[in-house]
């Protein structure tokens, strides 16, 4: 019998164990998959800054209390703005939904906040909001921000998947030397809304603090 | 080859894996205790600036609870009752036993720098897989090692028939494997720049809505067979074993295995309900959420007819108490995941406390409380010594059972205060709170958890000094207990 | 066919296929041990004899010798 002899043969097991369990993922993901991928007419990549701003946001874990998807319910459109769209997301690598929200939703945060509250925010949140459980991120007005890091990201979604960056990110040395200043012109936008002595030593000096870049982020998200 | 009279049960490895078990245990509910009292007086959360804020520690408890403490629980049980029921001993293969020794070297050391990496920031961003494309490739090598080890193990064996626990155990291994590498797919930077940036910076493999979709294939599923496969395996060898009862339906436990294989990896895309997945997904993750109830319950209801007839051992055994609420839980968090499965549901538990409630109610009430009790089962069979303290035992038992009980009812008002706050709305239709309202009515929730989290931990290390005690300073055993383990 | 159709026609088959997989191994399992064929419920007690000097319920290498000496024959 075809069990008996299953139940005895443990590679053949492990095959059919393998089968019934892979057999999900096959019908749930790979047919939607081309169609998922498609970005909306208004999408655009994000610039380097940006990217680099994303990068921060995930190194200190941002998605651990917000969320980044708005569903489709009234109470939520009046609080955030519009709904989701799948279309939204096809740059995001990866995508940053989130699954708890302590702190709320960001995916349109860039509508509503500003960099001046973002910077007064971020050194002590309960300054602002009353009552705020969130911790303080002093550090981020000191560190760098990796914007090499956030270029090599470009580059690399640019040649492997087609992302529509121009024709100046390009892998190498030399091209990053040339793209630099553009990203520090980034920087400097919107430093110049910024209040902070350190902040605007470090932007003369050609460096990025993770704030700017951070800040940068937060307001592409709309 | 006749069996040897001579012949035993070499543990060393299951051993090693044991004290690495103890020490990430207690490493996970440290931190895991801190940010739950961090939520509660967030001051907490700046004594050590940028490494001690809660979203940076976040990252480091789950995945020190789920690769450290549950993954080092299932490698140290299996180097224990696999040899037992394929009866053969890993002192027959010196390969076996080398493979052993450097799977767990290898696990325990990139454990450790895995652990430093996420402190530092070095982090993929998807929930569960943190991890940076070059600590998932020694996660590969390790899981590698053990399946060399496991399926070594199989082909000596003395036992024709694989018993249901060795089912469970290669279905872990296979499970984790395959979404291990899906979800991990990723491409580093450096290489593809001409050398620019960070080496430890790579971009995931898919975008938006599919990595969405991938990640929550995985991140359920990693619940499914970490969390629930092996466990559920663990109890069908350490509950019949320390009750002296066989299992009441072996045929059952067949059954519930295929079940449980084929419906869980469904059930992923109800992480995703209202999101922008299209509808089919949802509503088939929707579904077989509610189908999962049958296999789940199939093996917890079997778990507790084990026990038929000898209900009384739940009395004066305290394993039995910890065996048995652990398959109660089981049962409790598997009625509760499908409920959070239903749309409407979903709808006002997404995004709230309640869901870490319940895989809190999960992971607490049974996965940790099944690992502590087969290490305490294994304890006197592997170092020949009586169990330390029966009496310690006991009030571990109930501070423990007191945690999760305050941190799941805890977090189910908290989920549930919060879901409503955010949708309520006057008579005109606006929304009456605003955000910040939401955070602040949660407060005494979660101070009850963070009391909750002092209880278990407290908990945790009473297990730790038990165990220490059995070792160092037990009352010597002539000859191996067949059944109830020997407790002083 | 388009993909979907595809996915369609083996979310449908494959679901009647493992719901009759299913059945029958139900089946199989009651069937077996109604005919006397098998006892599943001896292999309970994998976990209950489980010391080294215990004989296997089913032993590998007894049973690899029987099948050599039925091809032999």
């Amino acid at each position: 019998m075809f069990f008996h002899w299953l139940e005895k043969n443990p590679f053949f097991f492990a095959v059919m164990t393998f089968a019934v369990i892979a057999f999900a993922g096959l019908i749930e993901i790979v047919p939607n998959f081309t169609e998922a991928a498609r970005p909306l007419t208004t999408t655009t990549p994000r610039t380097v800054l940006e990217l680099a701003g994303k990068n921060v946001y995930i190194k200190d874990n941002c998605i651990a209390c917000h969320s980044q998807l708005i569903r489709p319910f009234k109470s939520e459109t009046d609080r955030y703005g519009n709904y989701s769209l799948s279309g939204e997301y096809a740059f995001d690598r990866p995508f940053l939904w989130g699954s708890k929200r302590t702190g709320p939703d960001l995916h349109r945060v860039g509508n509503y906040r500003t960099t001046d509250w973002h910077e007064n925010h971020m050194k002590n949140p309960p300054d602002i909001v009353p009552g705020s459980i969130m911790p303080s991120y002093k550090h981020q007005f000191t560190n760098v921000a990796d914007i090499e890091t956030a270029y090599a990201e470009a580059v690399t979604v640019k040649n492997v998947f087609n992302v529509p960056y121009g024709d100046d990110i390009k892998a190498g040395r030399k091209a990053w030397e040339a793209y630099r200043p553009k990203v520090l012109e980034d920087a400097k936008k919107v430093a110049a809304d910024m209040k902070d002595e350190g902040v605007k030593k470090m932007i003369a000096n050609g460096k990025v603090p993770e704030i700017v870049a951070l800040i940068a982020y937060l307001n592409s998200l709309k | 080859m006749q069996s040897n009279a001579a012949l035993e049960y070499d543990y060393t490895v299951a051993k090693m894996f044991t004290y690495v078990t103890i020490l990430f245990g207690f490493l996970g509910m440290l931190i895991g205790t801190t940010m739950a009292l961090q939520l509660a007086f967030p001051e907490l959360s700046n004594l050590i600036g940028e490494y001690g804020t809660f979203s940076r520690l976040r990252p480091v408890h789950t995945n020190t609870v789920i690769f450290g403490f549950t993954v080092s629980g299932v490698f140290a049980t299996w180097y224990y009752f696999s040899q037992r029921v394929l009866k053969v001993s890993m002192a027959e293969s010196k390969f076996l036993m080398t493979i052993g020794k450097i799977h767990f070297w290898l696990y325990f050391v990139g454990a450790l720098i895995a652990t430093v990496t996420l402190v530092l920031g070095i982090s993929q961003g998807k929930e569960y897989a943190q991890y940076n494309w070059w600590v998932d490739i020694v996660i590969v090598i390790v899981w590698i090692l053990w399946g060399v080890s496991m399926f070594g193990l199989i082909g000596i064996r003395r036992e024709k028939v694989l018993y249901v626990s060795i089912w469970y155990y290669m279905a872990c291994f296979l499970g984790i494997a395959m979404l291990y590498l899906f979800n991990n797919a990723s491409i580093p930077t450096y290489f593809l720049s001409d050398g620019l940036g960070s080496i430890n910076n790579s971009v995931s493999m898919y975008a938006g809505t599919n990595d969405a979709l991938v990640q929550w294939w995985y991140g359920h599923n990693a619940v499914a067979f970490g969390f629930t496969v092996p466990i559920v395996g663990m109890i069908y060898y350490f509950l019949p074993k320390e009750s002296g009862q066989a299992v009441y339906s072996y045929k059952l436990s067949l059954l519930s295995f295929w079940g449980l294989m084929f419906v869980y990896l469904w059930a992923g895309s109800h992480h995703l309900l209202w999101s922008t997945v299209p509808d089919w997904m949802q509503t088939m993750g929707s579904t077989f959420s509610i189908v999962l109830i049958l296999p789940s319950w199939g093996s917890a209801i079997n778990m507790l007819l084990t026990m038929k007839g000898e209900w009384n051992q739940l009395a004066d055994n305290p394993l039995i108490k910890f065996m048995v609420i652990a398959s109660t839980f089981y049962m409790l968090s598997t009625i509760e995941g499908p409920i959070q499965a239903i749309k409407s549901v979903n709808a006002i538990a997404h995004f709230t406390d309640w869901i870490p409630g319940h895989v809190h109610d999960g992971v607490l009430g049974w996965v940790a409380f099944m690992i502590m009790a087969s290490l305490f089962h294994m304890a006197p069979r592997m170092w020949k010594k009586e169990i330390y303290s029966k009496k310690l035992m006991g009030i571990q038992f109930w501070m423990q059972t007191t945690g999760v009980v305050l941190y799941f009812t805890s977090m189910w008002v908290a989920g549930i205060t919060q879901g409503m706050m955010w949708r309520a709305v006057d008579e005109y239709g606006n929304l009456v709170y605003s955000f910040i309202d939401t955070v602040t009515v949660l407060h005494p929730y979660y101070t009850i958890r963070g009391i909750s989290g002092v209880l278990y931990l407290s908990g945790f290390i009473l297990f730790a000094y038990n165990m220490y005690k059995t070792i160092t300073a037990g009352k010597e055993l002539t000859e191996e207990p067949q059944f109830r383990t020997p407790m002083a | 066919m388009t993909i979907q159709e595809i996915q369609g026609y083996s979310m449908f088959f494959m679901t009647i296929l493992m719901a009759v997989l299913l059945y029958w191994y139900i089946f199989y399992l009651y069937r077996s041990e109604k005919k006397g064929e098998r006892d599943f419920e001896k292999y309970g007690r994998i976990a209950l004899d489980d010391s080294i000097d215990t004989s296997p319920v089913e032993d590998k290498l007894a049973s690899e010798e029987d099948r050599r000496i039925k091809e032999q024959n």
